[in-house]
């Protein structure tokens, strides 16, 4: 009985650690980035100016979700797909600035609520800017209007379960390690020494 | 018939034992590595739920506490900012990542904040009157676990702070650390995984709809959308 839990523990940590290893890889590479780069960005590519655009009313007076809501259908018009990041809206000059991602590529579209008129532009980040915005969505910032598009779902679907996962990747692997009577010494004075530099670090940075 | 595991015996005898030898850290480095993170990991992890949830029970912004102070103190004349802000936040006992937040229009005033998880301090001097207000603001357990995620003490397209206190470098350190052990531990696992051939067909399936599913997103969306 034991040993049979034994080899599904090792099959289920050998496959679960298989698939999430490119997530894994994704997160921890991403991190260099997002720690060390800062980040020279390659310049905005004006791109089409439409006219005589049918904007919503309503657009300008919403705020949120309901406003994401509004202007989704507006996008898919003009053929901007992704996730809505962020929406700035200055009645000033009657425009509404719409900012929608994908990873790798950032749209800007800027509304003129009077003329009717849309410029959009178009950047290119490259995969270190995808990694980035992967490692860092959904996130806590704009949580009013995140996670509007497919793609987000998704991700934040998978970025969930790969938290998960490896969550029991650490437990399943602390059990595989415990049943290996050779290494208990040597796996417990690393873990012990991980312990004490992970609590002294943080107990130093923070108290 | 040898299994297709074992060492051809072409191999030279000094290689194969450099082989076993490569096998054994190997396997030992993947269990030893994890073991040696695993606080970490786990912190990352659970932040990183933290981050992307915003659970109601791990609040800490609304629970925060607000302290306003104001001290007479002189204002140190130094060489450089970040040495007179050094000088003044040993006086007023604050320790911490300083924070430029603003160009100083006003050079009667002195500005600057000082972070670190649980606490961020809002430092405004004014050295011709020899005083200086701060207001600190501290946060529970929930807010410093969150913040340890992200304190490297850069933002990103920020040229105007750097990374001034020992403790950020080391915390900075300890992140790229972990990453670069969980990258070994990826490599070492798909060697593990590679020697073992009853299960590489399966294997194989799981890493290849992991890789499929990042490749789609990295990649991907940027021809189908």
């Amino acid at each position: 009985m034991r040993k049979r839990f034994n080899v599904v523990t090792r099959d289920l940590h050998l496959y679960i650690g298989l698939f999430l290893s490119p997530f894994v890889l994704v997160f921890a590479i991403s991190v260099f980035y997002l720690v060390h780069a800062r980040g020279e960005r390659e310049a905005a590519v004006l791109g089409r100016v439409i006219s005589n655009l049918a904007i919503p009313d309503e657009l300008a007076r919403q705020s949120g979700r309901d406003q994401v809501n509004t202007v989704r259908p507006l996008l898919d018009r003009l053929g901007v797909r992704g996730e809505v990041s962020s929406i700035r809206h200055t009645p000033k000059d009657h425009r509404l600035v719409i900012q929608v991602v994908i990873p790798g590529r950032e749209t800007t579209v800027d509304l003129n609520l009077q003329s009717h008129a849309a410029v959009i532009s178009e950047r290119n980040t490259g995969v270190p800017d995808a990694l980035i915005h992967l490692h860092k969505m959904p996130g806590p910032h704009n949580a009013s209007i995140r996670v509007n598009s497919l793609y987000m779902r998704i991700w934040r679907w998978l970025a969930d379960a790969a938290t998960y996962g490896l969550f029991f990747l650490t437990f399943s692997g602390i059990y595989l390690w415990a049943i290996l009577r050779a290494e208990r010494r040597v796996g417990a004075v690393l873990l012990c020494v991980g312990a004490i530099s992970f609590f002294g670090l943080v107990y130093a940075i923070s108290y | 018939m040898p299994s297709r595991t074992e060492t051809p015996p072409s191999i030279k005898p000094s290689a194969r034992r450099a082989l076993n030898t490569f096998r054994v850290w190997n396997r030992k480095g993947h269990y030893y590595l994890g073991l040696y993170f695993l606080f970490f990991v786990w912190l990352f992890a659970f932040t990183g739920l933290l981050l992307n949830h915003s659970w109601k029970f791990a609040e800490f912004w609304p629970n925060r506490r607000v302290y306003t102070f104001e001290r007479r103190v002189e204002v140190p004349a130094t060489d450089s900012d970040v040495d007179r802000a050094r000088a003044l936040m040993m006086r007023l006992g604050i320790k911490g990542e300083i924070e430029w937040t603003a160009a100083r229009p006003d050079s009667t005033v002195f500005e600057f904040r000082v972070n670190r998880p649980g606490h961020n301090t809002s430092v405004t001097a004014y050295p011709e009157e020899g005083r200086v207000v701060v207001e600190q603001t501290e946060t529970n357990a929930w807010g410093v676990t969150r913040v340890l995620h992200t304190f490297t003490g850069l933002r990103a397209g920020d040229d105007r702070n750097d990374r001034d206190w020992f403790l950020t470098v080391l915390w900075v350190l300890s992140m790229d650390a972990v990453s670069i052990g969980l990258v070994i531990m990826v490599f070492s696992g798909w060697y593990l995984w590679y020697r073992l051939p009853a299960k590489r067909n399966l294997g194989g399936a799981a890493l290849m709809l992991g890789i499929a599913a990042c490749a789609m997103f990295i990649f991907g969306l940027r021809w189908t959308y």
